[in-house]
């Protein structure tokens, strides 16, 4: 699966702010970060305001739960879904 | 690397001092056993200009930049040994002019910011509640949006200044299921329907600093006054506790060297043995320890004020101020007691009350083990 530029920017958030230290090739975009325990609710905030503030968007309260951060991949697609709708809801 | 200061900023210091010296010498001993908050003194400092110090002068501030406020206080502690109005005036700077100025609405920041810097109005900050201190963000407190209110309910403890504030910033959840993305900021004025202050709180130091707890019984808050966006107010939290452990304890870094001058000089003067004390290599190894803390202290203090003034990766700067400060303080506060001997634990030579004042300052704004966390984390643990 090829990462998109987006997904790669995420990725290497993830790995310098939660993984430091540990193998990047164990963070896939499957890997679970919130119930997987990578991330904890803290974290989360954190991650929130990294997307927020790197892709020039504001997320909705109703978009920050938890099933739509899991993965890298889900992130993804909400950055991707955010960016072709500016200014509306995922 | 340049470790002087500009001439404005050595006038600046000069300043405060001679203002201290001359506006702010009160029976501050009494007041301490009594726990008087000093109202007078607390307005002085406000026609002085100490609240608006790091604020632009479109909203009543001083337009000073953050090392330049840092300095100013610093030189307040020095000259000022009252350490809960210290307190309660950084307190209010940092957690409550701050955040206002860096998250509120256009229309919050004129209605609140030049009063807060004119010290006409006093704030306080809620956030801590019975069953959550540390883990700030288990937070009970409940936001229910009804039409363009919000209704409060809940209970903060530890409030500082909350008898005599006319504002408050607190905090609330409206949807505990959202962890700290639940968590918003609201503006509450004391005329508000539904807030109440509580028992009040008495403490081992920084008593002139009053403490009450704050009850939140439906209490209706316009939705103009929400500090923030929704959802956002550990964000809110999160920023204004960053600069208050970067700056908050500049005061107990002035109150370090004033405390370390007056030891020096009680030490050269106190004879046992037939000289005095200060001729005894055991003084005068506690006398340079207090001026080796004190001297790491305030370089601490400064890279934080420095960091947080050029956005440079704050955070573990300033935790690691607030720890060490923090620390070097009651150590500070301690050798000055010992030096005394049983003087120093009198109330008559102030270094007890120094040393009650200190400790309050490894508890607030996050324990010690709050900062090592924050610094641990830093380091990827």
């Amino acid at each position: 699966m090829t990462e998109s530029t987006s997904m790669q920017v995420v990725k290497q958030y993830v790995l310098d702010h939660f993984l430091a230290g540990e193998d990047p090739s164990k963070l896939t975009a499957t890997t679970p970060l919130i119930t997987g325990g990578i991330i904890d609710s803290l974290g989360r905030l954190d991650l929130v305001l990294f997307l927020e503030k790197q892709f020039g968007f504001e997320l909705e309260s109703h978009e920050v739960d938890p099933t739509q951060f899991d993965t890298l991949a889900a992130i993804d697609a909400l950055v991707q879904r955010k960016r072709a709708r500016p200014g509306q809801g995922a | 690397m340049e470790f002087g200061w500009t001439a404005d900023q050595i006038a600046l210091r000069e300043s405060v001092i001679g203002f201290a010296r001359r506006s702010l010498k009160d029976d501050v001993v009494l007041r301490d056993k009594d726990g008087v908050f000093a109202r007078e003194l607390w307005d002085r400092c406000g026609e002085f200009g100490i609240q608006g110090l790091p604020f632009p002068e479109e909203f009543g501030g001083g337009g000073r930049d953050v090392l330049s406020a840092v300095h100013a206080m610093e030189a307040l502690g020095y000259a000022c040994g009252d350490s809960g109005l210290l307190f309660a005036l950084a307190a209010q700077m940092w957690s409550v002019q701050m955040p206002i100025f860096r998250f509120g609405s256009e229309e919050q920041k004129r209605r609140y910011l030049p009063r807060l810097c004119a010290g006409e109005w006093i704030g306080a900050h809620g956030m801590t509640e019975p069953d959550s201190g540390s883990d700030a963000f288990g937070l009970r407190t409940r936001a229910e949006r009804r039409g363009d209110e919000y209704v409060l309910n809940g209970t903060k403890t530890f409030v500082s200044e909350a008898p005599v504030a006319d504002v408050f910033v607190v905090f609330a959840t409206i949807d505990p299921s959202k962890g700290p993305l639940g968590i918003t900021g609201f503006l509450v004025e004391r005329s508000a329907p539904g807030l109440r202050v509580g028992r009040a709180i008495h403490k081992m130091g920084l008593r002139t600093s009053p403490m009450a707890e704050l009850v939140l019984d439906d209490c209706r808050v316009p939705a103009a006054q929400r500090l923030g966006r929704e959802g956002r107010g550990a964000q809110v939290f999160n920023d204004s506790m960053e600069w208050e452990r970067a700056c908050i304890l500049a005061s107990a870094v002035g109150a370090m060297e004033r405390q370390l001058e007056a030891t020096l000089a009680y030490a050269r003067e106190r004879r046992q043995f037939d000289r005095p004390i200060a001729e005894f290599q055991a003084v005068q190894h506690r006398l340079a320890d207090m001026k080796v803390r004190l001297e790491a202290a305030r370089l601490l203090l400064y890279r934080a004020a420095w960091a947080k003034q050029c956005d440079r990766d704050p955070g573990p700067a300033a935790a690691t101020a607030k720890l060490a400060v923090s620390e070097a303080w009651v150590q500070s506060g301690l050798q000055a007691v010992q030096i005394r001997g049983g003087y120093g634990y009198t109330e008559e030579y102030e270094a007890e009350r120094d040393l009650r004042d200190a400790v309050g300052s490894m508890l607030f704004s996050g324990t010690s083990d709050v900062q090592r966390n924050l610094i641990a984390r830093s380091l990827g643990l």
